[in-house]
């Protein structure tokens, strides 16, 4: 039987009687390293190590193709062929965020690592170590200073700004694709989080320095550039990338409410009144409908940032995430960097038509037949109609009804520099209480978000979406508390009083009696 | 010296309270919700005044130290700080009850509920206490076969579970963190190593909706699986968890195992 181990097993030889020499100095042992492989790795990364395990399809990024040999986060120069056996290290042990990869260092000891590396290597047959090493020269230290101009040469003949966009949100909406012709986004700036080695000035630096090798994000060391960057300058541009992370937009895991604010003037109707910045904000994180219906494994859009403001007549809601592409179908420019089908982009929010009394709440998943839920519905719009915005009763994700008539519910957004904002308002209390959510102050009502990602093909069921969260109406300050713990105060007082009189009065009935 | 049978009582209760949250919040590592913390103290202090006030001469002594601060001229001043710390102290409990509370709504469910003893599952009706896993006796009759199956569960198993329970079963795949309750974590001991397979094929294949309504079945994201894998793709994957983890199914009773 001539199958693909038993090549495997005769190329492994020829390849050890070659180069034991050199395997020999590594610490590594192959055989170890493909036991290791076979159980930890091979499932995604394939048993050619070509990338191509069954969950491919499924995994943005998709796993890498070992037998290529080329590595995205290295730290050897940027005209090596080859990594740093310390930077496919740092990749095992640490994992890569916002992808599939975990951090393994928890899981395999160093010797582990170390033979599984061998083993990784010998795909590509990656030998011997890289021709060149990135010069690191002096790290200039963050400042004001070194951040503005790391700012100037950014935007400078587009260096940066091409790809990653204005504002760093990866909205330089250019079509790109890395060498195994798979689609690739720019790397939203302000989002650290995703960065698959760290956001860190010295590995930004690595990054600018050596380029994403297999992807387009090309080397700004390479003298051939018309781009290219001293060194001084490239610590700069790092400093300024870092400075551009999200410091309040953020999930905080142990934020579970949005905390609707009682507003002082009229409620804003535009998503873009300065009030809105001005409030405390929620951010979840949103992942893939994997759950029910037409699946979606690789959507786009991966946090929302909510604000609520409230009057005596309406409750006012602020939808905020970032989207690196404006879907509007039929525009040429829309469709000519969207993946295959263009959709709009649209985004809802989730809530139950009556305040739960209970623990008891609908299917987190657009409810279901026994407790429906109503969906606040806005999107973008095409070339052909305006932006649109209803209500949808539902009762489970295959089971949708938009409404004709939505009462007075309005929904309208903007877009800027890879931003989505939109702002939907509705009356506190309607006149159909059997199928309208009526808000109280107060009381905690249940509350999530989904959104759809039109130039990543998102429509449907196919969408992100949050777990369950919390909308408070929070109630203006009031003297109530104050009152309330007055009065029982001055009550216990009395009765104590009263209590200690008739036991003095006792105490010296005792003693007379005595005397 | 004898320690006073107030302060006797006034020291349990105190004992009491800390070692609830001692507990809970260090031991067991979820803090406990106000509300339960005030019904078992209720209870507690019921059951130290039950028990300090058995006979007539108990109650006596307890009371005793009240009596005299009322009664007795020398405990005035005495008197009247308890008299101005009591209103004090009530007024702030009530302006702090009547305050908006901004804290979420405690919510308390059952991880692992009693499997009902059969369900519907494939349009069948199973019986969950006789289910044993089909696969299960390759282990020993078979063992490349049985590799041949793991193997074939890994692949289900990459394809649909890993995006929550993670590659490495630790319940911190990429999604989990978005997810409340989060993904199980199976390398732990306390999940499907104390579980039968039967169960995990109940868990499996009907999913968040399967559950029973002590486990809050509206919030679990457990997708159900009967609707997307095979029956044998569910036995497989099971055979799967338990090999990578290295933890062994729970049987019905150590005459069966092996079986």
């Amino acid at each position: 039987m001539l199958d693909i181990r038993v090549l495997k097993a005769l190329a492994l030889t020829f390849f050890l009687s070659f180069t034991a020499g050199a395997l020999l100095a590594q610490e590594g042992d192959l055989d170890r390293g493909e036991e290791i492989y076979i159980k930890r790795c091979l499932q995604c990364h394939g048993e050619d190590g070509d990338g191509l395990g069954p969950a491919a399809e499924r995994l943005n990024p998709p796993p890498r193709d070992f037998s290529l040999g080329l590595y995205k986060f290295v730290t050897s120069g940027f005209d090596a062929d080859m990594p740093n056996d310390g930077d496919m290290i740092r990749m095992i042990t640490d994992g890569m965020p916002g992808t599939a990869m975990p951090g393994w260092g928890d899981m395999l000891s160093e010797q582990d690592i170390l033979d599984v590396l061998v083993y990784i290597k010998y795909f590509a047959e990656l030998e011997d170590e890289p021709e060149t090493q990135t010069d690191f020269g002096v790290q200039v230290a963050s400042s004001p200073e070194s951040i503005a101009a790391g700012r100037v040469l950014f935007e400078e003949n587009d260096r940066c700004t091409e790809c990653h966009g204005a504002e760093g949100r990866g909205d330089g909406i250019k079509r790109l694709r890395d060498d195994n012709g798979d689609r690739t986004w720019p790397r939203n700036l302000t989002k650290p989080w995703t960065f698959r080695a760290s956001n860190d000035p010295r590995d930004i630096f690595a990054r600018i320095s050596i380029g994403i090798p297999t992807t387009q994000m090309p080397s700004f060391a390479d003298p051939a550039s018309n781009k290219s960057l001293t060194i001084e300058e490239r610590w700069n541009v790092a400093n300024y990338v870092a400075s551009l992370a999200k410091t309040e937009e953020v999930v905080n895991p142990a934020n579970f409410v949005v905390q609707g604010t009682r507003a002082e003037g009229a409620l804003p109707t535009t998503p873009d009144d300065e009030i809105w910045a001005s409030l405390k904000s929620s951010t979840f994180m949103m992942v893939p409908q994997i759950v029910g219906g037409e699946r979606f494994f690789t959507t786009a859009n991966d946090t929302i940032t909510v604000r609520a403001l409230y009057d005596d007549a309406k409750v006012a809601i602020h939808l905020e995430w970032d989207d690196r592409t404006k879907s509007i179908p039929g525009d040429a420019k829309a469709a000519s960097i969207a993946d295959a089908e263009l959709y709009e982009d649209a985004v809802a929010i989730q809530l139950p038509r009556e305040i739960p009394t209970g623990m008891e709440k609908p299917y987190f998943l657009m409810g279901d037949g026994t407790d429906p839920v109503n969906l606040w519905r806005w999107s973008s719009g095409s070339t052909d109609k305006p932006e649109s915005a209803g209500i949808v009763d539902a009762m489970g994700i295959e089971d949708q009804q938009p409404r004709g008539d939505s009462g007075d519910f309005q929904a309208t957004g903007s877009f800027l520099n890879g931003t989505w904002r939109v702002v939907m308002t509705r009356s506190l209390r309607t006149s159909a209480p059997e199928t309208d959510l009526q808000f109280e102050e107060g009381r905690f009502v249940p509350i999530s978000f989904f959104a759809w990602d039109g130039s990543n093909s998102e429509t449907g069921t196919g969408h992100s979406m949050t777990t369950w969260y919390w909308l408070q109406l929070k109630p203006a300050p009031s003297m109530k508390p104050i009152f309330y713990g007055a009065l029982a105060g001055l009550l216990m007082f009395l009765v104590l009083i009263w209590w200690g009189a008739k036991g003095a009065a006792r105490g010296r009935k005792a003693r007379d009696d005595a005397a | 010296m004898r320690i006073p049978k107030l302060l006797q009582a006034v020291l349990v209760l105190v004992f009491v309270y800390y070692g609830f949250i001692v507990v809970f919040d260090y031991i067991l590592g979820a803090v406990i919700p106000r509300s339960l913390l005030t019904m078992y103290m209720f209870f507690a202090t019921a059951g130290v005044f039950m028990v300090f006030t058995f006979d007539e001469q108990g109650a006596h002594e307890l009371v005793a130290p009240i009596k005299a601060m009322v009664e007795q001229p020398r405990f005035r001043f005495i008197r009247n700080l308890v008299f101005l710390i009591i209103p004090i102290a009530v007024g702030y409990n009530v302006y702090g009850r009547t305050l908006p509370s901004f804290e979420a709504p405690v919510e308390l469910r059952t991880i692992h509920p009693a499997p009902p003893s059969t369900a519907k599952i494939y349009g069948n009706r199973v019986n969950l206490l006789t289910l044993e896993n089909p696969f299960r006796h390759t282990q020993t009759d078979d063992p490349e076969l049985f590799a041949e199956y793991v193997a074939e569960g890994a692949e289900v198993y990459i394809m649909n579970c890993q995006y929550c329970h993670g590659d490495k079963l630790d319940g911190k795949g990429p999604f989990a963190e978005g997810l409340n309750p989060t993904p199980l974590n199976f390398q732990d001991i306390g999940t499907i190593a104390q579980l039968q397979e039967s169960y995990l094929f109940w868990r499996i294949t009907t999913g968040g909706p399967g559950l029973p309504q002590e486990a809050a079945p509206w919030i679990s994201s457990m997708p159900v699986w009967q609707d997307f894998l095979s029956v044998d793709e569910v036995w497989k994957v099971i055979l799967f968890l338990y090999d990578y983890t290295g933890h062994e199914p729970r049987s019905w009773g150590e005459a069966d195992a092996g079986h």
